[in-house]
């Protein structure tokens, strides 16, 4: 039975009243009508309240930069790769310097950075970006692997990415979440290069001049670098139930997606330009690469980064949460 | 006429080999809160996971105000409690709820304004520094309750509101049901059917994944005949049915639960039965401790004879 509904007054402003049928069956059972009142009032849509894309956008990566920065796991993470990073800064960087302000120690050293694999030390004009270039390549891939491994997944486990797609869409989550991850990472390459630039200034300050260009051009390429393994943890993220199943699963797709290409690659060599899906593929050419002309293969992270995303912002909508 | 707020047609969802809903179709329109029975593993949680576009359903369509679920034009409007959802332990229960506000369009100052009222609501003020970590389950369900009420939306899907809640905590969360229900539709979910025939006018009952309506509607349309719940203090079962049998226009007592009586009858008969059964219970010497009409919603839904 159907009760008859006060009737109550009608607010001002954002509502308007529905009145009609208050419940009924598609084409089976007609249940009894209503009174016309104003307990069917809607709220309106207000134009002015929707945000757009962009806006969402922000908002989402603004919460994960201070989940980055103001969190207790979030300063855990980059106490961790501070202490890392003074230990390179310490060490290799001012032992790679050391040898090279020595009288001579350029052409005596050639070798010996030859044999641990800085080759390319004399194709930089400041010895510290080189061996800094050297770490960075391998150090910020292995950090995205791991820094970016929970985009979504203890979220979505958690239930709380419920909360959040109530009034976001997945493709603004997904997309704001690596742009927040992004953030963090590129301020943490900056953070590492400019520790970098203060150890050469220490050394020498009238390298300043010299120095920034190549600076920008190290940062630059950084982030593009580091941009496909954040599309791939952004992917798998999406898919996997926890932070350390995505950086099992990066580490075992990486490995088995190389060798099964590099295998193809070797009978079939139509298939060698598989290795462009790899990423982290030009890596090794980049070291022999300095300055600007790292660019030249920024177009290889770039696509790389566009087909992850494809494929997790793909995953990120037909997952259930 | 007021275009449904929820539509659903065929609506089919199938986890790996097990049905969970099967060709559900309802329109709901805006009003009274509704609520939404059935066993475990009948498909309430899909249900409401569907509508709130958490799922996708295998098959069939679905329409919320005219949008499919998860639609950006349904931000704000929509609204839902889901089942077991935690808010995030990293950050405070004001820094998410400033931030969810934020997304239905609220400005910073708005959304503190709002949250506040939420978090007070609640009687949650005092925790609104806290992490959820700190919480205990009624306080994370209550804050997980005041989440869906942000920005007042259209329609608010709850999925089992009360459960694990204390009294004075079902309470308040049944007296902002009741004062928020004049602008905004509710869909409860629960398995406390006491609380769904205070609060709700009209019931969706899922069985199997299967929506039940023709078995309620003829309950609804049996007018001539009429019940009586009874409610007795310890008391002689047999010779209360006997003697409540003996009265005129009674068609059946039945005895489904230790001193409950529901009592069938004629109305056209005998239209003061209840004052009949209380004179009968004075004659007697007994004791009763509630007397009510109609069926309960339990005898309603899962006892049709």
């Amino acid at each position: 039975m159907v009760s008859h509904i006060q009737h109550l007054p009608v607010p001002q402003g954002r509502y308007y009243s529905a009145p009609g049928k208050c419940f009924s069956w598609v084409n089976k059972v007609k249940w009894a009508e209503l009174p016309t009142t104003v307990n069917s009032r809607l709220l309106i849509e207000d134009k002015t309240m929707q945000p757009g894309f962009f806006n969402h956008l922000l908002l989402i990566c603004q919460f994960e930069i201070k989940r980055g920065f103001a969190t207790r796991k979030g300063l855990l993470s980059l106490a961790a790769f501070a202490v890392i990073w003074y230990f390179i800064l310490l060490y290799p960087l001012r032992f790679a310097a050391g040898l090279l302000t020595q009288e001579n120690g350029l052409n005596q050293n050639l070798s010996f950075f030859d044999f641990i694999g800085f080759g390319s030390i004399q194709r930089w004009s400041i010895p510290e970006f080189d061996v800094f270039w050297h770490f960075a390549l391998i150090i910020f891939p292995m950090l995205s692997v791991t820094l970016a491994a929970d985009q979504t997944c203890s979220d979505r486990e958690r239930g709380t990415l419920r909360f959040i797609v109530m009034r976001s869409s997945r493709d603004r989550v997904f997309f704001g979440r690596f742009t927040g991850f992004m953030f963090i990472q590129a301020l943490l390459i900056g953070a590492a290069a400019f520790s970098t630039l203060l150890l050469i200034l220490y050394r020498d300050a009238t390298l300043f001049s010299s120095a920034l260009p190549e600076l920008l051009a190290l940062i630059v390429n950084l982030i593009l670098i580091i941009l496909p393994f954040t599309a791939m943890m952004a992917a798998l993220s999406a898919q996997v139930k926890s932070a350390r199943q995505a950086t099992v699963w990066a580490i075992l797709i990486w490995t088995f997606m190389a060798g099964m290409i590099s295998g193809l690659a070797y009978y079939l060599p139509a298939l060698d330009f598989l290795k462009f899906l790899i990423p982290g593929y030009q890596l090794s050419d980049l070291a022999q690469l300095s300055g600007w002309r790292t660019l030249q293969l920024a177009y290889i992270p770039l696509l790389q980064s566009l087909i992850l995303l494809a494929c997790g912002r793909w995953i990120m909508t037909r997952q259930a949460l | 006429m007021s275009s449904p707020i929820i539509q659903c047609q065929q609506l089919k969802h199938v986890y790996s080999d097990k049905v969970a809903l099967n060709d559900v179709n309802f329109e709901l329109d805006a009003g009274e809160p509704i609520g939404l029975v059935g066993p475990n593993g009948a498909g309430k949680t899909t249900l409401l996971s569907i509508l709130s576009g958490f799922l996708r359903p295998t098959s069939g369509t679905v329409r919320l105000f005219g949008h499919p679920p998860g639609a950006a034009q349904l931000n704000g409007k929509v609204s839902a409690l889901p089942q077991d959802a935690r808010l995030d332990p990293g950050f405070t229960l004001i820094e998410q709820l400033v931030f969810y506000a934020r997304l239905q369009g609220l400005t910073t100052q708005q959304a503190i304004l709002e949250v506040s009222r939420v978090l007070e609501a609640f009687a949650l003020t005092e925790a609104a520094h806290e992490k959820p970590g700190v919480l205990s389950h009624g306080m994370a369900k209550r804050a997980a309750l005041a989440q869906a009420l942000i920005g007042k939306p259209a329609l608010i899907l709850l999925d089992e509101p009360t459960a694990g809640l204390d009294p004075v905590n079902v309470r308040i969360v049944r007296s902002i049901i009741a004062e928020q229900s004049s602008a905004t539709t509710f869909i409860i979910s629960s398995h406390d059917l006491t609380e769904l025939d205070r609060l709700c006018q009209h019931i969706l009952l899922l069985e199997n994944g299967i929506l039940q309506t023709e078995k309620i509607q003829i309950n609804e349309q049996q007018s001539a005949t009429r019940f009586i719940t009874l409610q007795m203090e310890s008391c002689p079962a047999l010779e209360v049915s006997a003697r409540f049998q003996a009265l005129e226009g009674i068609l059946q007592v039945t005895n489904p639960q230790k001193n409950e009586f529901i009592v069938a009858y004629n109305a056209d008969l005998q239209p003061n039965m209840d004052l009949q059964l209380m004179q009968c219970i004075q004659t007697n010497h007994w004791q009763y401790r509630q007397l009510s009409h109609g069926k309960t919603l339990e005898e309603k839904l899962f006892f049709r004879d």
